[in-house]
C-alpha cells in the first residue's frame, strides 16, 4: 500500500521533471507554472504521507530505512521548490534535484519496511538523533552536488563560450558556488555530528554489553573515509586556491562517498553493520546467503527480545542500523540467532 | 468589414520621411479626432514610433473605408507637407493583408532588429491611445487585441526574442551568466572611449556597486567618472584597480596587450582566486589570450561577443518560419471569428425585426377587428405580445450568442446560424466581409 502512496508523489515528481525538460520545445511560462505546480503538489503530497508516518507509523520511535530514504527525499525536494520560486523562470534547477529526489524515492519503495530502533531508553533517543543528523547531512550533500554538478556545466560553457542549448538556462556561477557552500556548510558539521554520536553509541553498547560491530567494519571504514573526504571539502572552501571548479569536483567526489557509505556498502561489501546482532563480517555475509524466505522471519525478529545464549545475557535485540540511517537493505537473522517463536523470548 | 493599413517604415522611407508624417505627443489624438470626422464610421488606430508610422483603419460598410490615396491626402493636410515628399514611400495594406501586417508587426517580424521587444509595448500603447480617443470600435478592438496576444505567442513559441545580438547587451547576459547579483560588485573600465561608455550605459543597468575608470588620460577618465558615477584612477595604478575588480570592461587603443599572464596571475593571488569576468573590446587585444585558461578567469573578446550575437541572430533567423505560420493561421482565426460575430450580429438584428414585423402586423389587424377596445387595453395587449416575443426569442438569441463564443472553423458559417436562418426563415446569408482560408 505504501508504495502505492510513494508512487503517487514520485509520480508527480516525475511529471514535474518531464515539465522542467519540456523547454526543450516548450519556451511558453506555462510549462514553468506546470513544473513549479507539480512539484508543489508532489511535495504536499509527500508531506502528509511523512506526517501519516510520523503520526501514526511512530516513525519517530521506530524509523526505517523506507522513512529515512523518503525524508532526505523530502528535504531535497523542499530545497528544489525553494530554490524554483526564488531563481529566474528559466532556470534549471528541477533538471538536476529532481532526479535526486525520485532516485532516493525509488529507492526506498525497494528499501526494507522492518525497523530498526526498536530499543528503548537512551540508546533509541540517541540512534534517533544519529540518523536524523545524518539524513539532514545527506540531503545537505545532495543539494552540494547539485549545485556543483550546475557550477561544472555553467563554468565550462562559459569556458568555451558556447551558447545556451535548448533552452537549458543554468544558475549564474555565483549562485551555484553559494548553493554548494551552503550545502557544504549544513553537510560536513551534520554528518560529522552525526559520526561521532554513532561512535559514541557503539562505545556506549560496548560498555552495556550490548552488541556493536567491529571498528574494522567496511561500513565504520567507508563512513570514516566520507568524513574525511568532507573535512577535506570544508578545508577546500577556505583555500583560496582550491576556489571554483575544484570545489565543485570535491563535493561530488564527496557525495559519492556518502552514497557509497550509507548504501553501497550495504550492498556490497560483507557489513555487519544493519545485520542484528553480529560483530563479525564475515558472519553478517554468510547471514546474507540465507534464503530469502527468512526475510519474513527478519521483521518478527526485529522486533523481539531473545534470549541469547551464554555468556550474553537476554537483551532487546538492536538493529546495528541505527549507527547508520541506511542499515543493510537485506538484513538477515544469524544462524546462532534463531528466529522462531519457540526460541525467542518477548 | 474592410480594413487598411498605411504608412511608411524604416524600409520604406528615410528618417526625414518617418519624421515629417510622426504622429508624436499629442499630435496623435489630434489626428486620430481628425481622421475620425473627416470619414464617418471609420475605426482608426495610429502607430507611431521612431522606425514606422502607420495608419490602422477598418469599417464596417464595404465602402467606409477610405482610399489610400484620400488617407495620402489626409496625412499630407494634417502634417502640412506635399504630398509627392511621401506619397513614393507610402505602403499599403488592404483586408486581410491589414491584419498581418498588424500581427506581423507586434510579432518584430518587421522591425529592425528580428525579436525587439520594444513594439510589442508600442502596439499596446498606439491601441489604448486610440481607446482614449474614442476612435476604436468592435473590429479593431478585436484585431488590436488578438495582435497583442499573437505578438506575445510568437516570442514565447518561437524564442525570437531570446539571445541578445549586440556586443554590449551580449556582454551585459554573460555578466548575468557568471553573477548573481552586482550591488557588491566593482566593474573596472579601462579606457574612456566610445565602446567603453556603450558598454558601461548597458552594464549601468546591471546597477553595480562600483564604477572604476582607469584611462592614461586622467581628464577624459573624471568626465566618464562624473557620467557613470564611477572613481576615476591614474593609469599606474591599474594593478590595484585589477585586484578590486569583479568585472573588467577593457577598450584601450594599446598596440600591445596591456595585461600579460604574469602580471594578472599576480592580480588573482592578490584577489584570492576570486571569479572575474574580462570583456576585452579592444583591437588588437588588452589581455593576453592565455589569461583566459586560469581558473576563476572568464576572458572574452570582441570576437567572443561578436560570434555570440552572431549565433543568437541565427538562431532567431531559425524562428521566422515557424513565427510566420502562427501569424498566418492566427490572421485566419481572427478574420474568421471577425466575420462569424458579424453574421451573428447581423442574424440578431434580423431576428428582432423579423418579428416585431409580425407582431405588429398581428395587432394592426386585432385592433381593426376589435375597435371597441380602450386606449388602455390596446396598450396591455401590445405590452403582452411584446414580452411574448422577448421570451420566444430568449433561447434563439442564447444560441447565437453561444455560437459567437465557439471559435469558428473555415470560413463555414457556425451551424446554429444556419439553423436559425433556416428556422425563421431569414433569407440567405450576405457575406459582410471577405471570406478567407
Amino acid at each position: 500500500m505504501d508504495r502505492l502512496q510513494v508512487l503517487c508523489f514520485a509520480g508527480t515528481y516525475a511529471l514535474a521533471l518531464a515539465s522542467d525538460l519540456a523547454r526543450v520545445v516548450v519556451r511558453a511560462p506555462l510549462r514553468w507554472y506546470a513544473t513549479l505546480t507539480l512539484t508543489a503538489i508532489g511535495f504536499a503530497v509527500h508531506t502528509a504521507f511523512l506526517l501519516h508516518r510520523l503520526v501514526v507509523g511512530n516513525a519517530l520511535q521506530a524509523p526505517t530505512v523506507f522513512e529515512s530514504f523518503l525524508l532526505v527525499a523530502w528535504l531535497v525536494a523542499a530545497t528544489t521548490l525553494y530554490l524554483s520560486v526564488r531563481a529566474s523562470r528559466k532556470t534549471a534547477v528541477g533538471i538536476f534535484l529532481l532526479p535526486i529526489v525520485l532516485g532516493l524515492a525509488g529507492a526506498a519503495a525497494f528499501a526494507p519496511r522492518a525497523s530498526w530502533a526498536d530499543w528503548g531508553g537512551w540508546a533509541a533517543f540517541w540512534g534517533t538523533v544519529h540518523g536524523l543528523f545524518l539524513l539532514v547531512g545527506a540531503a545537505a550533500s545532495a543539494v552540494a552536488f547539485a549545485a556543483g554538478l550546475m557550477y561544472l556545466l555553467q563554468a565550462r560553457r562559459l569556458k568555451l563560450k558556447q551558447p545556451i542549448r535548448f533552452g537549458f538556462v543554468l544558475p549564474s556561477l555565483e549562485q551555484s558556488e553559494r548553493l554548494n557552500r551552503g550545502g557544504v556548510a549544513v553537510a560536513f558539521p551534520t554528518l560529522t555530528i552525526g559520526l561521532v554520536i554513532g561512535v559514541i553509541l557503539g562505545w556506549a553498547m560496548r560498555a552495556n554489553d550490548r552488541a556493536t560491530i567491529s571498528w574494522t567494519d567496511p561500513k565504520v571504514l567507508s563512513g570514516l573515509a566520507m568524513w574525511l573526504v568532507f573535512a577535506v571539502l570544508a578545508h577546500a572552501q577556505f583555500r583560496w586556491a582550491m576556489r571554483g571548479r575544484r570545489v565543485m569536483i570535491l563535493s561530488i567526489i564527496a557525495f559519492g562517498f556518502l552514497i557509497f557509505a550509507l548504501v553501497g556498502v550495504d550492498l556490497l561489501l560483507p557489513t555487519a553493520h544493519g545485520v542484528p546482532g553480529h560483530e563479525d563480517p564475515a558472519r553478517a555475509a554468510t547471514s546474507r546467503l540465507t534464503s530469502p524466505d527468512d526475510l519474513s522471519d527478519t521483521i518478527e525478529f526485529t522486533s523481539k527480545t531473545l534470549t541469547l545464549p551464554s555468556p550474553l545475557r537476554s537483551l532487546p535485540i538492536p538493529d546495528l542500523g541505527m549507527m547508520s540511517p541506511f542499515p543493510s537493505a537485506n538484513p538477515r537473522p544469524s544462524p546462532a540467532f534463531p528466529t522462531k517463536p519457540g526460541r525467542s523470548a518477548s | 468589414m474592410r480594413f487598411l493599413a498605411l504608412g511608411v517604415d524604416h524600409r520604406s522611407a528615410p528618417a526625414s520621411v518617418r519624421e515629417a508624417l510622426a504622429f508624436d505627443g499629442e499630435k496623435r489624438e489630434r489626428g486620430l479626432r481628425h481622421l475620425v470626422s473627416e470619414f464617418p464610421g471609420l475605426e482608426a488606430v495610429v502607430l507611431s514610433t521612431c522606425n514606422r508610422v502607420e495608419l490602422h483603419l477598418a469599417a464596417d460598410d464595404l465602402d467606409g473605408v477610405p482610399h489610400r490615396d484620400e488617407v495620402a491626402r489626409f496625412l499630407s493636410r494634417f502634417h502640412q507637407c506635399p504630398l509627392e515628399f511621401f506619397v513614393g514611400h507610402l505602403r499599403d495594406y488592404p483586408d486581410e493583408q491589414a491584419v498581418r501586417h498588424l500581427f506581423r508587426v507586434a510579432a518584430s517580424l518587421e522591425s529592425l532588429v528580428l525579436g525587439e521587444g520594444q513594439i510589442l509595448g508600442q502596439v499596446k500603447e498606439a491601441y489604448q491611445a486610440a481607446i482614449h480617443a474614442r476612435t476604436v470600435g468592435p473590429i479593431l478592438h478585436s484585431v488590436f487585441q488578438n495582435a497583442l496576444r499573437v505578438g506575445k505567442k510568437v516570442r514565447e513559441v518561437t524564442g525570437l526574442d531570446q539571445g541578445k545580438v549586440s556586443v554590449a547587451s551580449v556582454a551585459v547576459d554573460l555578466a548575468r551568466d557568471v553573477f548573481d547579483s552586482f550591488a557588491d560588485k566593482t566593474v573596472l573600465v579601462i579606457g574612456a572611449g566610445k565602446m567603453a561608455e556603450l558598454t558601461l550605459t548597458h552594464l549601468a543597468a546591471l546597477k553595480p556597486g562600483r564604477v572604476v575608470i582607469v584611462n592614461r588620460n586622467p581628464e577624459r577618465a573624471r568626465l566618464m567618472a562624473e557620467r557613470f558615477q564611477g572613481n576615476p584612477r591614474p593609469f599606474d595604478q591599474l594593478f590595484n584597480a585589477l585586484v578590486e575588480a569583479d568585472l573588467v570592461v577593457s577598450t584601450t587603443a594599446s598596440d600591445q596587450p596591456i595585461v600579460g599572464l604574469e602580471l594578472f596571475t599576480r592580480v588573482q593571488q592578490a584577489r584570492r582566486n576570486r571569479l572575474v569576468l574580462i570583456l576585452d573590446l579592444a583591437i588588437p587585444r588588452d589581455f593576453d589570450s592565455s589569461i583566459g585558461e586560469l581558473d576563476q578567469v572568464l576572458l572574452y573578446n570582441v570576437d567572443d561577443l561578436n560570434g555570440q550575437a552572431e549565433l543568437n541572430r541565427r538562431a532567431r533567423r531559425q524562428g521566422i518560419e515557424m513565427a510566420q505560420a502562427i501569424i498566418e493561421s492566427e490572421t485566419l482565426a481572427c478574420l474568421n471569428a471577425l466575420r462569424h460575430q458579424r453574421a451573428a450580429g447581423e442574424l440578431q438584428r434580423m431576428l428582432g425585426a423579423r418579428f416585431d414585423e409580425i407582431r405588429q402586423r398581428e395587432l394592426e389587424r386585432l385592433f381593426a377587428a376589435r375597435p371597441d377596445l380602450s386606449e388602455a387595453d390596446r396598450q396591455a395587449i401590445a405590452h403582452m405580445t411584446h414580452r411574448l416575443q422577448n421570451q420566444f426569442l430568449h433561447q434563439p438569441r442564447a444560441a447565437l450568442r453561444s455560437a459567437v463564443a465557439e471559435t469558428p472553423h473555415g470560413d463555414q458559417p457556425h451551424p446554429i446560424l444556419t439553423a436559425v436562418r433556416h428556422l425563421f426563415g431569414l433569407g440567405p446569408h450576405r457575406e459582410t466581409v471577405k471570406p478567407v482560408g
